[in-house]
């Protein structure tokens, strides 16, 4: 797990991207998170899977890890930079990483 | 994200079931290397499938390996692998092709020729020019020249003022307007007579201009002159004028009609029978004996073009061909049956030629008798004005 972008440290936001009004999750690598209903979830800027249950999801970010509790929860698409979560989603809690 | 599976579907992809305890480790390490995996499911604790397209499966090997996990190929889906299906089908995609190219071919040529907007004209006459300039059914669409043959119907036709012909698939649709043929116009400044149109008994002659050359009571004939177009003077001499005038005339209209006593007289047995036959160009094809089974009958034929679309018409017919059985049978009038179904006959023979029927005078009838019928004559007296102006020609 040495990986050159684990060790990276979160990207700080500009001035020049703020000035610009560029999206945040575009121009920082801090995750954007969408959840549609109770059943569809979509983490943008992710790193990695930590583990993965049916009713149990822990995924690392470059701010902090979170995780997912729900029921037939499954990995709809994955791509680089996206991950949708499809099923009963019951609770998201985060562990943020404090210097 | 749905454009990514549709590319994979027409790529072709591939689900696998994974085994082993190292799942996430598998997931992750395929983050890194890009590979796109979706629809992952956990089947049991150590299980789990996902698709993944073909490109991708080479590479999921050795991670595989690096998680040790056991990849086991499940269903393969796609293009690809349909069309591996149906490799061996050599001959339904060569049948596929043939009718691809046959459609298209067709669709090239004209098949149905629709002649609209004739009142007078009769169709015939149309597509008989229509024959005779190269513009037929199973004729190609390139290098057709409407115009040439817009140009030859007007030649030909003084009648039609304008043609056009649209093309649309394999259907070609001749629109027609004809154009109303006026009378001759005899100028106001030029001399004519006045003359008969019919034959008839002078009743009044009254002279607007000109000299009346018949007089009251006169019986004169079609195309004798009524007024003339002159006028006599003691010192002018002979001087030619635009005649007019009106010449009311009673007119004769006769009609005979024969009605024999015996006569035989269609009856449906209410039979039918229907048949069939399949028209491809010029070549029939009937799916019956062409003798029918019964020995007196009607035959009704309609037939139908196939079309694949609204405007694709297939050089293909179906032709019904319906026979309706009768029988005959003989009926015997009486004298006055028979003489009044000879009246109403000529009558209605005299009604089409007369056009004021408020100016019927009177009416005759004179009956003919013999053995087998009864020939029945009816005249109609009319009063009518059969004046009309003829230029005289020097």
């Amino acid at each position: 797990m040495s990986s050159p972008q684990k060790r990276k440290r979160a990207k700080r936001e500009s001035r020049l991207d703020r000035l610009l009004e560029m999206p945040r999750e575009i121009t920082s690598n801090e995750p954007k998170i969408t959840v549609i209903g109770f059943g569809q979830m979509l983490i943008e800027n992710y790193k990695a899977i930590l583990e993965y249950q049916e009713f149990y999801i822990r995924i690392s970010t470059h701010i902090g890890i979170l995780n997912i509790n729900g029921f037939s929860m499954n990995l709809k698409e994955m791509t680089t930079d996206d991950l949708l979560i499809t099923g009963k989603i019951e609770s998201i809690d985060f562990e943020s990483i404090t210097d | 994200m749905y454009f990514k599976i549709l590319l994979n579907y027409i790529l072709g992809y591939v689900q696998i079931e994974i085994e082993g305890y190292y799942i996430e480790r598998f997931i992750n390490f395929c983050h890194q290397q890009k590979i796109f995996l979706w629809n992952f499911k956990k089947k049991t604790e150590a299980a789990a499938t996902f698709n993944v397209s073909i490109q991708d499966f080479r590479r999921i090997k050795p991670i595989a390996k690096k998680s040790r996990c056991k990849v086991k190929i499940g269903n393969k889906k796609g293009l690809p692998f349909l069309f591996y299906r149906y490799q061996k089908r050599k001959i339904f995609f060569l049948c596929l092709f043939l009718i691809m190219i046959a459609i298209f071919t067709l669709s090239h040529f004209i098949w149905n020729i629709e002649i609209t907007g004739n009142e007078t004209i009769d169709k015939a006459e149309i597509e008989k020019i229509l024959q005779e300039n190269n513009f037929k059914i199973g004729k190609s669409k390139i290098g057709l020249n409407t115009k040439e043959v817009i140009n030859q119907i007007r030649l030909q036709r003084n009648d039609i003022a304008w043609v056009g012909i649209e093309i649309k698939g394999t259907n070609a649709t001749v629109k027609i307007v004809e154009a109303n043929l006026k009378p001759d116009i005899i100028q106001e400044d030029d001399y004519c007579n006045i003359v008969a149109t019919k034959e008839g008994r002078i009743t009044k002659i009254s002279a607007g201009n000109g000299t009346p050359v018949v007089k009251e009571g006169e019986v004169i004939t079609k195309g004798s002159i009524l007024i003339g177009g002159w006028l006599e003077g003691k010192f002018t001499g002979t001087r030619y004028v635009h005649a007019n005038g009106e010449v009311w005339a009673k007119v004769w209209y006769t009609a005979t009609a024969q009605v024999p006593f015996k006569q035989l007289k269609k009856e449906q047995t209410g039979n039918v029978e229907n048949k069939y036959s399949v028209k491809i160009n010029n070549f029939q094809i009937n799916f019956f004996k062409t003798l029918s089974k019964f020995q007196k009958y009607d035959t009704i034929e309609t037939s139908k073009k196939l079309k694949l679309f609204s405007n694709l018409y297939l050089p293909i017919e179906i032709t019904q061909k319906r026979n309706e059985e009768y029988t005959e049978i003989e009926v015997t009038y009486s004298k006055d049956e028979a003489k009044q179904m000879a009246i109403e006959e000529a009558k209605q023979k005299i009604e089409g030629q007369i056009k004021q029927k408020e100016n019927i005078l009177g009416e005759q009838i004179h009956e003919k008798q013999t053995e087998q019928y009864i020939e029945v004559e009816v005249i109609y007296e009319v009063l009518e004005n059969i004046a009309t102006k003829e230029k005289i020609v020097f």
